[in-house]
C-alpha cells in the first residue's frame, strides 16, 4: 500500500513537472503558432540568475539568500521579464514569418542564452542549497514522501487552478482564448495584439521560473542543461496533447510522468537503465495510434 | 456627414494589385452595397479600411480621423466593425463568450449588459444556447453569432462581407431583416458586400460596382440593378 | 520520363559548379594551406555534407528536422565499431556483439555501412513522424535528437557512455573530405530532379492540391528522410576518421544548431543555399575562433572572451533570417550563365507548415 502510494506521488509530482513544461510551450504556440525552443534555457537562465556570475564550483548565491517570500516573486519576475523581452526584441518581427523560420529563430535565441551562462558560469554544476528542510519526509497514510515532492504538486495544482481560471472568467484570458482560435478576428474586435502576446509570454516566462525553482530545490544542484531533460519530455508531450490544446498538454505531462514513474517500478532491475527508452516507445505507439494527438482542438481545420 | 472617406487607395499583395485607386465616401446612416465578380477586390477593399492590410498609397479617413494604416484593433476602437467572409465564429468559445469578445474594449462597461440583452431578444435562437459552444452551430446561427458579436464591439460603421454565402434564402431573409431593423434602430451605417443583385434590389440604398480592383460604376442600388444591359456586360453570370 | 533530360540539362551546372569551386579550394589547401588550415577545410566539407544532406530533406518537404545530427550520431559511432582495432574495442566496448568486436574494416567499406545503417534508422522511426503534421513532425525531430543522445550517453557497454571512444583510424585529408562532400551534392542534386523530389517540392507548396493530385505525402517525405540521413550517416562516419575519437556530445545541440543555420543563412531550400551557407558560416567560425586566440599587437594580445563566437553565430542567424528569411542566397541555384539564374525558385509560402496543428 504504501508502495504504491509512493508511486503516485512520484507520478503526480513528475507529471506536474512535465505539464507546466508543456504548458509554457502551449501557451506561446496557441496565441502565436510559434514553439519556443528557448523555453529551457530561460529555465536555466531563472536558476542562474540566483548566482553571482562566477566559474567556481561553489556559487555564490547572491539573490539566492533572500527569504523565500522575496525570492519566489523575484524570480517568477525574472522569467517574465526575459520571456518578455525575447518577445519585444526577437519574436516580434517575426510575427507573420513561416513557422520554420520562427523555430530557427527561437531556436537561436536559446543557443544564444546558453552560450551566455556558459560564458558567464562555465560548464560545471554548482551546488546551492535552497530550503533544505524541503527534503525532509512528510508522513502521509503511512508512506514517507519528501516534503518537495508534495509542495510540488501543490504547486502545479495551484498554477493549473489559477490559470484556468484566468483564462475561462477574466478579460484578459477571454482575449487569449480568443486570439488563439483566431488572431485577426480577436483584432477586428478590438483585443490589442501586442498584450495578448505579451501576456502569454509573461506567463510562460513565469512558469519556467516555477520550473527552474523546483529543478534546483531537488537536485541541489545549478546547471545550464537542467532545463533541457524537462523540455525534451514537455516537446513530446505538446505533440502527444494535441499541438494547440492546453488541456492537452497538461494531461499528456500527466500521462508520460506516470508512465515514467510506473516503468521505473516495474521493469526488471537490469533493464532499469533503459526506463526512458521505454517511454519514448511508449510515445511512439501513441504517435502511431493517434497522430494527430490525444485532444486535437476542435477548430482542427483541414490538415494534410 | 461622411463617416468613412476612402481616397486613392491602392492595394497590393506582393506584385498582385487588388486594389487600384478606389475613392469612395459612406455618410452616416446610409446602406453601401458593393458587387462585382470575384477577384474584383470587394473583399480587399473591406480589409483595407478594417486595417488588416495596409494601402501602398493613398488614405482612409475614419469619423475624421486619419486611419491609413493604422492596426486592426485601433480601427475597431474608433467605431468600424467588419464580420468576413465565412463566419469566423471562435469555435471553442461558448456564443455568450464570443458576444463578450467584442465588448472587451468598449467604454461605456455600464451599457454593455444592456447591449447582450439587446442581442439575445433580436437572435432568440443564440438566447437559446449561450452556453455552447460556437463550432456546433448551424451555418444560419452562426451568421447570426458574428453579426451579434461586431455589434456588441457598439460599432458605428458596420461592414459584412458576403452575408448570404452558403445559407438558405429563408435564413438570408432573417439575416437582412434583422440588419435592417438594427440600421433603423441603432442608427448603424452599412456597408455590405453583396454577390446577390437581387438582394441589394430588395434592400436599397446606394451601390458600387468593382471590377479588376477599380470601381466602375456607382449610383443607386435599385436603378442599377434594374439595367438590363448593365448587368450582362459586367455581371457575366445572370441573375441571382 | 522524355522530360528527365532536358531537366537535367537545364540544372546540372548547378552541382557541377559546385563540386568544381569545392576541387578548387580543396586543391588550394593542400598546396598552400597550414596543416591547421586544412583540417579546417576538412571540416568545412564534412558539414557540407551534413548540411546537403539536411537541405534534401527541410529544402524539399518544407519541414524542419532537428533530428538530423542523431543520424550522424549513428553513422560516427558504427564507423567507430567497424573500424576500431578489435583489442581497444575488447576492452572499452564489452557489450558489442561479437562480430563487431573482431571487424575491422576500411574507411572505404565501413563508411557506407555507416550511411546504410543511418538510414535504415530513418526508415524505421520516419515512418511515424512522417505520419505527424508539419509542426508536430518538427518537434519530433527535436525529440528524436534527445532520445538518441539519451541513449548514446547512457549506454555504456557499447557506445562508452558519455566518455570518448578512441582508436579511430584517422585517415581524413582534404581530398577524402572532397570526394565526401562531392557524393553528398550528387545525391541531393539527383534526388531533387526525381520524380519524388518533385512531387515532394509540391507538397511543401501547396499542400492540399499535392493531396488531390494523388501524392502521397507520407511516402514522399519518408523517402527524403531516408536519403538525407545516409547522405548525413556518411558524413558522421568521416567525422569520426577526422577526429578519430567519438563522443555523444559531439552530436548534439550545438552541431545541431550550427549545421541549421548554415542552412538557413545560406539558403533553406536551394542546393546551392546549402553550400553558400556552410562557406559562409565556417569563415565567420574561424574568423571568430582567431579572435578569441587573440591578435598581438605590439607585444599586447588583444583577443574577445571564449564563448563569443557561439552567441555571435546564433545573434546573426537571428538577424539573417529577420532581413533576409530566403538566405543569402534567396533560394536561387547557381548556374554557368551568372547569377542568378532568371528561372527562379517560387518563394515558398510554406502551406506545408501553415497548420492548425
Amino acid at each position: 500500500m504504501t508502495a504504491a502510494l509512493q508511486i503516485v506521488f512520484d507520478a503526480l509530482s513528475l507529471g506536474g513537472l512535465y505539464a507546466l513544461g508543456a504548458l509554457g510551450i502551449a501557451l506561446i504556440f496557441g496565441v502565436m503558432r510559434l514553439v519556443n525552443f528557448a523555453h529551457g534555457d530561460f529555465i536555466a537562465f531563472c536558476v542562474f540568475a540566483m548566482l553571482w556570475p562566477s566559474i567556481n564550483a561553489a556559487a555564490i548565491v547572491f539573490a539566492g539568500n533572500l527569504p523565500f517570500y522575496l525570492l519566489i516573486p523575484v524570480l517568477l519576475l525574472v522569467g517574465a521579464a526575459l520571456s518578455m523581452l525575447s518577445e519585444v526584441v526577437v519574436f516580434r518581427r517575426f510575427r507573420n514569418a513561416n513557422p520554420a523560420t520562427m523555430m530557427i529563430a527561437s531556436f537561436a535565441l536559446g543557443f544564444v542564452v546558453r552560450h551566455l551562462l556558459l560564458m558567464l558560469y562555465s560548464s560545471r554544476p554548482k551546488s546551492i542549497t535552497l530550503w533544505p528542510s524541503l527534503g525532509l519526509p512528510v508522513e502521509i497514510f503511512g508512506a514517507r514522501i519528501p516534503m518537495l515532492q508534495v509542495v510540488t504538486i501543490i504547486i502545479t495544482v495551484a498554477v493549473l487552478a489559477v490559470l484556468t481560471l484566468f483564462l475561462k472568467r477574466t478579460r484578459y484570458g477571454l482575449e487569449m482564448r480568443a486570439a488563439a482560435e483566431n488572431f485577426t478576428m480577436a483584432r477586428m474586435l478590438g483585443v490589442r495584439a501586442n498584450n495578448v502576446i505579451l501576456l502569454a509570454f509573461a506567463i510562460s516566462g513565469m512558469l519556467a521560473a516555477a520550473i527552474g525553482l523546483i529543478l534546483a530545490t531537488n537536485s541541489g544542484t545549478a546547471d545550464i542543461g537542467m532545463g533541457a531533460n524537462v523540455m525534451l519530455i514537455a516537446f513530446i508531450a505538446t505533440v502527444i496533447g494535441g499541438l494547440g490544446s492546453l488541456p492537452g498538454a497538461v494531461a499528456a505531462g500527466f500521462l508520460i510522468g506516470a508512465a515514467s514513474v510506473v516503468f521505473q517500478a516495474t521493469l526488471p532491475h537490469d533493464l532499469r537503465v533503459f526506463r526512458d527508452a521505454f517511454v519514448y516507445g511508449a510515445v511512439i505507439v501513441v504517435l502511431l495510434v493517434r497522430p494527430q494527438g490525444l485532444f486535437a482542438p476542435k477548430s482542427a481545420k483541414q490538415r494534410v | 456627414m461622411t463617416l468613412l472617406a476612402v481616397d486613392d487607395v491602392t492595394v497590393r499583395y506582393g506584385r498582385l494589385t487588388a486594389l487600384r485607386g478606389i475613392t469612395l465616401a459612406i455618410t452616416e446612416g446610409e446602406v453601401l452595397f458593393v458587387t462585382g465578380p470575384n477577384g474584383a477586390g470587394k473583399s480587399t477593399l473591406l480589409n483595407a479600411i478594417a486595417g488588416v492590410v495596409p494601402p501602398i498609397s493613398g488614405a482612409i479617413t475614419l469619423d475624421g480621423a486619419n486611419v491609413t494604416g493604422a492596426s486592426p484593433e485601433q480601427i475597431a476602437r474608433l467605431g468600424f466593425s467588419l464580420v468576413p467572409e465565412g463566419r469566423n465564429v471562435f469555435a471553442g468559445l461558448t456564443i455568450e463568450e464570443n458576444l463578450k469578445v467584442g465588448a472587451g474594449m468598449r467604454i461605456d462597461k455600464h451599457k454593455v449588459a444592456g447591449d447582450l440583452d439587446f442581442v439575445y431578444r433580436e437572435f432568440p435562437m443564440l438566447a437559446e444556447r449561450r452556453h455552447t459552444a460556437a463550432g456546433m452551430l448551424s451555418g444560419g446561427q452562426q451568421q447570426m453569432l458574428v453579426i451579434g458579436r461586431a455589434l456588441m464591439a457598439s460599432p458605428r460603421l458596420m461592414a459584412i462581407d458576403e452575408p448570404s454565402l452558403g445559407l438558405a434564402p429563408k435564413i438570408i431573409d432573417q439575416v437582412y431583416d434583422i440588419l435592417m431593423r438594427l440600421r433603423a434602430q441603432r442608427t448603424l451605417t452599412l456597408l455590405i458586400v453583396e454577390q446577390s443583385s437581387t438582394r441589394a434590389m430588395m434592400t436599397g440604398g446606394r451601390m458600387i460596382l468593382m471590377r479588376g480592383g477599380r470601381i466602375v460604376l456607382e449610383g443607386d442600388a435599385r436603378d442599377m440593378v434594374k439595367d438590363k444591359a448593365l448587368k450582362q456586360a459586367y455581371f457575366g453570370f445572370g441573375d441571382h | 520520363m522524355s522530360q528527365r533530360p532536358s531537366v537535367m540539362w537545364r540544372t546540372i551546372a548547378t552541382p557541377i559548379v559546385l563540386i568544381v569551386v569545392l576541387l578548387a579550394i580543396a586543391a588550394l589547401s593542400y598546396q598552400f594551406g597550414s596543416r591547421a588550415f586544412n583540417r579546417t577545410v576538412v571540416e568545412m566539407l564534412i558539414n557540407i555534407m551534413v548540411v546537403t544532406g539536411l537541405y534534401v530533406f527541410v529544402g524539399n518537404s518544407g519541414l524542419l528536422s532537428f533530428g538530423h545530427i542523431s543520424f550522424m550520431c549513428l553513422g560516427a559511432y558504427m564507423t567507430a565499431w567497424l573500424t576500431i582495432p578489435p583489442m581497444m574495442k575488447s576492452v572499452t566496448l564489452k557489450g558489442l556483439p561479437t562480430w563487431l568486436l573482431h571487424a575491422q574494416l576500411p574507411m572505404w567499406v565501413a563508411t557506407p555501412i555507416s550511411g546504410a545503417l543511418a538510414a535504415l534508422f530513418a526508415l524505421v522511426v520516419g515512418r511515424v513522424i512522417m505520419r505527424l503534421s508539419g509542426i508536430a513532425a518538427s518537434i519530433a525531430t527535436f525529440g528524436l535528437l534527445g532520445v538518441v543522445n539519451n541513449v548514446y550517453s547512457n549506454w555504456d557497454s557499447v557506445t562508452g557512455g558519455q566518455g570518448s571512444i578512441v582508436g579511430i583510424p584517422p585517415t581524413m585529408n582534404v581530398w577524402v573530405g572532397w570526394l565526401g562532400a562531392a557524393v553528398a551534392i550528387a545525391i541531393a542534386y539527383l534526388y531533387s530532379i526525381s520524380r519524388s523530389g518533385l512531387a515532394l517540392r509540391a507538397t511543401r507548396d501547396e499542400a492540399v492540391a499535392a493531396s488531390a493530385s494523388g501524392i502521397d505525402i507520407v511516402r514522399e517525405r519518408l523517402i527524403a528522410f531516408v536519403v538525407s540521413a545516409f547522405i548525413i550517416g556518411l558524413a558522421g562516419a568521416l567525422y569520426a576518421h577526422f577526429l578519430s575519437i567519438v563522443n555523444p556530445g559531439a552530436f548534439y545541440l550545438r552541431t545541431t544548431f550550427i549545421t541549421l543555420s548554415m542552412l538557413v543563412v545560406g539558403g533553406m531550400y536551394s542546393l546551392t543555399g546549402a553550400v553558400t551557407g556552410v562557406v559562409v558560416i565556417s569563415a565567420a567560425i574561424e574568423l571568430f575562433r582567431n579572435l578569441e586566440k587573440g591578435i598581438s599587437l605590439d607585444g599586447l594580445t588583444l583577443a574577445i572572451p571564449n564563448g563569443v563566437q557561439e552567441i555571435a553565430i546564433g545573434i546573426i542567424t537571428i538577424v539573417i533570417l529577420m532581413f533576409m528569411p530566403t538566405g543569402l542566397t534567396r533560394n536561387r541555384e547557381l548556374s554557368l550563365s551568372g547569377w542568378p539564374r532568371r528561372r527562379r525558385l517560387l518563394q515558398p509560402v510554406q502551406p506545408a507548415l501553415k497548420e492548425s496543428n
